[in-house]
């Protein structure tokens, strides 16, 4: 026995020996799966060859879509988003695989329904619309108004926006403050921009959060939007402003890749987040955890604008915010903005038994047991624990496939994002790729293997309406 | 009875006065005439009154206008009655603020503002639904500059009877700005706290 544990410990040792004297000799791989190349061809021929492109593009995610997802207009009979101007979408969207139903997968174990291949499909990890490409897309309705009032284009020669209107939040979205909750929505109905803010603002928000709003309305180069021969708009761009995606301090469904990830092929797509109620989020990014909204203010020069890439924004013209002035008042901005009223909740985010109906006291009970949502979505919390949370989908699928150049890999932990006002956020995950909240109890229902009945699951979604 | 009555208004008397008259002297007027020292005599302005009295005379004048307007145009039972309110209480608010202007020889002017105008000429355009959300939307904007207006009076003005005003106003005015929410979102589905 003795001698066993001698000859492991020399084993080991030259082991250790063999790595490290490799490591010395190794090339590592090529600097372009993590650092983002310079385009070697003139822009003009770039533009034509990615127009050229263009219809295959599009055409190539509507079949992705159609494939995965029910799209149509079916709005619920008299529910609207908080500002009164858009319905919330009804019904469950995601499409089954043939031969099953909704209780049959439910009743399956993780390895079966992966080996058998009958994971939903709209339950992976959706695509990008040009995977390859990456980078910022804007809806339509973001592009026509930054165009009328700032001259501005955010309209990409190389690919459109993916998602139908009536299944992104409504435009422009309405605006709550911590600070004024008599006034209610401040938004008059339009979009903050750098043309507008002032008039809107003055008399309401303090210099500080003025000051700090200009900035967050002001653009800044960005990868796709800049001045060099490596963007994806026509003329050379001023860039992009962080409310141009966050518009109102909510989410106009824009949608990114997340910078977290190399290499490109892998990395997942990023549905933008609300700012609304920053104020009691303690991590910040769906990956990164970043610990305070100054942080990720900060950082997101680096990020949402580059990707995650210093050495291309030091190239395109990087905006770099001075941290105790800026920063701190582009933060004091963003955590004013308080969520949408809820008036059937109470203090510590419980439903009033006098304002609530029955139904939705038993999705409110649900969400508490047996649903099990609220072992992350915390009521008390604004409906988040402020962890980061691995779901394990993979155990539903074999990992590795790729969908229209994205490769379907494990999403990993992933934050808890609120659920106060979430009806207002569709589509919903941190890429988007549900459609609407009865897609969100399916999903739940699977990865966690709830068993909820048909009932349940419908007053769960009703639940989540009042939040 | 009696003398709870005469107590209540005693107490209440002392408070709004006690309120409304502890300014900052910094941003009182150059010419400001004392009743005492750290007490401008009644109807001494400085810029604040003098522009808080003009801007709410011109608003109170747009808010009767669109009043009778939506009394002519609107259909809806809600509508019509926020409008009816609009015009009892904002005549009443608009006779008191020109009675105390007058003392203080504040100018009113005689026009709706430029962006009343405006308002004025959207709304001509629309009717129905279409004309009942766009008339209380304007609404809800006109009731929150004017929540804001008046707390800047309330706060930085120098003529006690025009804080005092301000200070009267205040609450009615967030309950019109409470009851035009609570309109919009009965007509459009708006959520409400």
């Amino acid at each position: 026995m003795p001698s066993k544990g001698v000859s492991s410990f020399v084993f080991a040792a030259g082991a250790a020996i063999t790595l490290f004297s490799f490591n010395a000799f190794s090339d590592p791989l090529p600097p372009d799966l993590t650092y983002r190349p310079l385009p070697m061809q003139p822009f003009s021929e770039v533009k034509d060859q990615d127009e050229a492109m263009k219809p295959a593009v599009m055409q190539r995610q509507r079949d992705l879509f159609s494939k995965r997802y029910d799209l149509a207009d079916r709005p619920m009979e008299g529910v609207m988003m908080s500002g009164g101007m858009k319905p919330v979408q009804a019904g469950v969207r995601v499409k089954l695989a043939d031969g099953t139903t909704w209780d049959s997968l439910a009743g399956m174990k993780p390895a079966e329904i992966r080996d058998r291949g009958v994971l939903p499909e709209g339950f992976l990890p959706l695509p990008h619309v040009k995977q390859a490409t990456g980078g910022q897309v804007f809806p339509q309705n973001q592009i026509d108004i930054i165009a009328d009032q700032e001259h501005r284009d955010l309209r990409r020669f190389d690919v459109d926006f993916d998602l139908p209107d009536h299944l992104t939040p409504e435009f422009p979205p309405p605006i709550f403050l911590t600070t004024h909750p008599e006034l209610g929505d401040v938004s008059r109905g339009q979009l903050l921009t750098i043309r507008n803010y002032y008039e809107f603002m003055n008399g309401i928000i303090t210099p500080v959060q003025m000051e700090g709003l200009r900035l967050l309305l002001t653009p800044f180069p960005q990868e796709e939007f800049n001045q060099t021969e490596d963007r994806k708009v026509a003329e050379q761009s001023l860039g992009v402003a962080c409310l141009d995606c966050h518009s109102n301090f909510h989410s106009n469904a824009a949608f990114h890749l997340t910078p977290d990830v190399r290499p490109q092929a892998d990395r997942f797509r990023l549905d933008t987040t609300s700012l609304r109620g920053l104020f009691n989020q303690q991590i910040h990014g769906s990956k990164r955890s970043l610990r305070s909204v100054e942080d990720f203010t900060e950082f997101e020069q680096r990020t949402a604008y580059f990707n995650g890439d210093h050495v291309s924004a030091t190239r395109k013209g990087v905006h770099l915010p001075d941290r105790p002035n800026q920063v701190a008042m582009m933060a004091q901005m963003q955590n004013i903005i308080d969520f949408p009223p809820s008036p059937k909740l109470d203090p510590f985010g419980r439903l009033d038994p006098a304002l609530a109906t029955e139904q939705e006291l038993a999705g409110e009970k649900i969400f508490l047991g047996k649903g099990r949502c609220a072992s992350c979505h915390i009521p008390q919390t604004a409906f988040m624990d402020n962890n980061m949370h691995d779901l394990k989908l993979e155990r539903f699928y074999h990992v590795g496939k790729t969908y229209n150049d994205f490769v379907t890999l494990p999403d990993g932990p992933i934050k808890t994002f609120t659920l106060r006002g979430i009806k207002d956020s569709p589509p919903y995950l941190h890429d988007g790729r549900l459609m609407t909240l009865a897609d969100t109890v399916e999903f739940f229902n699977l990865v966690l293997g709830t068993k909820l009945e048909q009932e349940e699951k419908d007053a769960l979604v009703a639940y989540l309406l009042t939040l | 009875m009696y003398r709870y009555a005469i107590i209540v208004g005693i107490a209440s008397l002392t408070a709004t006065s006690a309120v409304a008259q502890m300014g900052n002297p910094g941003f009182w007027g150059a010419d400001t005439k004392m009743e005492k020292p750290g007490v401008p005599a009644p109807h001494q302005t400085n810029n604040t009154d003098r522009l808080f009295a003009q801007l709410a005379a011109a608003g109170g004048k747009a808010e009767v206008e669109f009043a009778k307007m939506t009394l002519q145009k609107s259909t809806s039972k809600s509508v019509k009655g926020f409008a009816e309110m609009m015009t009892k209480d904002h005549g009443a608010a608009n006779d008191k603020l020109r009675e105390l202007a007058e003392a203080a020889k504040i100018p009113l002017p005689k026009d709706i503002t430029p962006d009343h105008t405006e308002t004025k000429k959207r709304l001509d355009g629309l009717d129905g639904r279409d004309y009942d959300i766009a008339y209380v939307k304007a609404q809800i904007v006109d009731h929150q500059k004017t929540a804001q207006l008046l707390a800047w009076e309330i706060g930085s003005g120098e003529d006690a009877q025009l804080q005092r005003f301000a200070a009267q106003t205040m609450p009615k005015v967030l309950r019109h700005l409470q009851a035009a929410q609570t309109i919009h979102a009965e007509l459009t589905g708006a959520a409400i706290r």
